[in-house]
């Protein structure tokens, strides 16, 4: 069994990282981060990759929630796993309000 | 009476989280604070800073240290009138001993229980409670308040109103009302998942107040509610106390039937028998654990009708490998050391019970989801006071102009809850360094200067809440931000030159406790100083004084 420590420090990166997907994978917060869209016809290199942020979003949690699962009984990880997400919502949503650049190396975008 | 159910939710949202939001507010705050409570405890007890002990030897420290104890003075004195005749000078039979102890704790929690001869209520118990040192079972002075698990986390779930449980009721009643709040609030909220990440800090305060509002509450959400509703439970039998009042009769039939089944028993026998090793009892407790795989500190030791023939330990486990509270108790004959019972598997109602109890009093060994939990109340420390500064912002250019004085009283009473009590909090960590520890009841004046601090904050907040009546931002927020960071700077100086554990002491040695907690005075002091200088961006200085022709116009409209 890997260290506990590192399964939960992999959780939190996990929760961030599946928030801050799930974030770009909506239109107002995918143009703070990158811009507005250019002007002129939608085509596949402008349009956001919407569904594809959301099921990475959602699977990054599923891993965070399955390192914590490894990491402690199954009682105290499910708790872990909760706070962990709140945690990392509000984080992702700070970054949002002041530093919106960083989630580009998130899912960096064809500028 | 509502045009909508989103309205009527409204209502009760913004009335209900306003009134109880200032309990819910010193709830969450104390909360996150007694989730440290033993290590505040190390910070303000000196003599206590050591590493955490093991349950010590029953038979060599405990023992003697229990047989030299006898019920504190305040104690006795309590049982004025309940008794046919004179109070006994001294109390001879012992109905039962414990010791307790977690994980986080240098010093072991005593207690006795003696019976009260001619008592009107022969179950009458007076006990006698010590903090004891477990390296050589020497107590603690009494007098000295352990702030943390003495204070501050009784302060969490009664206010510290004792008088009739009110303060436990008052609680209570505001987390049924939070568990409300939470839902109106989820059916208010149009936008739950499209604003989910959204905080619009450069928007209106109102704005962005809201926004962060929604954002605490709802990301949140899962410990909100299930830290109200535990916590519910864990006071169960005092808000429902029909075990000790409409069925005592049954309740004392239960005890029986249970003490029949379980083989322990329930009354003394009225024989004298001398007391075994327990020593050797709990060895024998924790072979059976380890036989069963788990961890086997020890939590908890309890002689019941101590120097009896009917006499029986009991040795439980400290759960600090699961959330649920277990025990997996084992019980001996205390004169013989023969095995009485081992706890049979919880029930699945014990379990969940054990389960949600456990999550809310965490006895658990575990860091980070300590620090998560902190987490988790200054979320909702932000949530309610966002709403306090909503509340104000949205009404009090219009109370302004009507002259009312609604949002004004509002908006001091804010300031008291959010900054007064931190202002509180550090001013009593101050007077617990520059007091001195021969005071006989040093923590009785810790208390004083904790509530007069808070009073004076009150003050303050209301003298200089002007500004709020003609639609500007209250200068007492930005003030007491300072006294707030002024105060906690002021506890760490006087830590480090009163007992010479200074920072670079205590990092050094790795002993957290004390750094834990200098370190978050530090970074509160740092908190407060960054909102006080974003206040007063917001409010110019340079602003000009309003005149008192400006306030009669303001106030005319």
């Amino acid at each position: 069994m890997a260290d506990p420590w590192l399964l939960l420090a992999g959780a939190a990166v996990a929760t961030l990282i599946g928030f801050a997907w799930l974030a770009l994978g909506m239109e107002v917060h995918w143009t703070q981060v990158h811009g507005a869209r250019p002007a002129g016809p939608t085509t596949a290199a402008t349009t956001v990759p919407t569904r594809r942020l959301r099921l990475l979003g959602a699977a990054a949690l599923a891993v965070s929630l399955a390192l914590c699962l490894g990491a402690d009984h199954p009682s105290m990880a499910v708790l872990v796993w909760l706070m962990l997400l709140a945690g990392s919502a509000v984080a992702v949503a700070m970054t949002l309000s002041t530093r919106p650049h960083w989630l580009r190396w998130c899912w960096p975008a064809r500028a | 009476m509502f045009q909508s159910f989103r309205l009527s939710m409204a209502w009760l949202h913004t009335w209900f989280g306003l009134v109880l939001g200032f309990v819910l507010m010193v709830v969450f705050f104390f909360g996150s604070l007694s989730v440290f409570d033993r290590e505040i405890d190390r910070w303000a007890l000196p003599d206590s800073r050591f590493a955490p002990q093991p349950m010590p030897s029953f038979d060599r420290v405990l023992k003697p240290a229990f047989e030299r104890m006898q019920p504190a003075k305040d104690a006795v004195a309590l049982l004025d009138g309940r008794v046919d005749g004179p109070i006994p000078e001294r109390f001879d039979t012992v109905r039962r001993w414990g010791a307790y102890t977690t994980h986080r704790d240098p010093v072991v929690a005593v207690f006795a229980g003696y019976a009260v001869p001619r008592a009107k209520d022969p179950d009458e118990t007076v006990f006698a409670i010590h903090a004891l040192d477990p390296r050589d079972g020497a107590v603690l002075p009494e007098g000295q308040l352990r702030i943390g698990s003495q204070f501050f986390y009784p302060l969490h779930y009664s206010l510290n109103l004792n008088w009739k449980d009110l303060g436990t009721w008052i609680v209570g009643f505001s987390a049924l009302m939070m568990l409300a709040a939470l839902v109106s609030g989820v059916v208010m909220h149009r936008k739950i998942f499209r604003e989910f990440f959204t905080f619009r800090r450069d928007k209106s305060t109102q704005r962005s107040a809201l926004d962060l509002h929604n954002l605490t509450g709802v990301v949140a959400l899962p410990f909100h509610f299930f830290f109200a509703f535990t916590g519910l439970v864990i006071f169960a039998g005092i808000y429902f106390p029909v075990s000790h009042t409409q069925l005592h009769a049954l309740h004392e039939l239960s005890e029986k039937i249970e003490a029949r089944e379980t083989g322990l028993p329930h009354e003394r026998a009225g024989v004298g028998a001398p007391l075994a090793s327990v020593d050797a009892m709990v060895a024998e407790a924790q072979r059976r654990w380890a036989a069963k795989g788990m961890a086997g500190d020890v939590g908890y030791i309890g002689v019941e009708h101590v120097g009896d023939a009917n006499a029986y330990v009991s040795v439980y486990r400290a759960g600090t490998d699961r959330v649920a509270l277990t025990g997996e108790g084992i019980h001996f004959k205390a004169s013989t050391g023969e095995l009485l019972r081992e706890d049979p598997p919880r029930t699945a109602v014990d379990s969940v019970n054990e389960f949600l109890t456990g999550l809310h009093l965490q006895h658990f060994r575990h860091w980070l989801l300590r620090w998560l939990y902190v987490l988790g109340g200054l979320l909702g420390c932000v949530c309610i006071a966002t709403g306090f500064v909503f509340f104000v912002e949205k009404r009090k250019r219009q109370h302004a102009k009507a002259g009312s004085p609604g949002s004004r009283m509002v908006d001091a009473l804010a300031v008291t809850t959010v900054t007064g009590m931190l202002i509180a909090t550090t001013a009593m960590l101050v007077a617990n360094r520059l007091l001195s520890d021969a005071l006989p009841d040093k923590g009785d004046w810790e208390k004083t200067v904790f509530w007069s601090a808070w009073a004076l904050a009150l003050l303050h907040a209301f003298a200089r809440n002007g500004a709020v009546a003609l639609g500007r931002l209250s200068p007492a927020w930005r003030e007491q931000c300072f006294f707030a960071a002024g105060g906690a700077v002021a506890a760490v100086v006087a830590n480090a030159l009163t007992t010479g554990d200074h920072l670079g002491r205590t990092l050094a040695a790795g002993y957290w406790p004390v750094a834990g907690v200098d370190l978050s005075l530090l970074a509160l002091a740092a908190g407060a100083l960054l909102a006080a200088r974003r206040l007063g961006r917001g409010a110019p200085a340079a602003a000009p004084r309003p005149t008192p022709a400006a306030m009669a116009e303001a106030s005319n409209g």
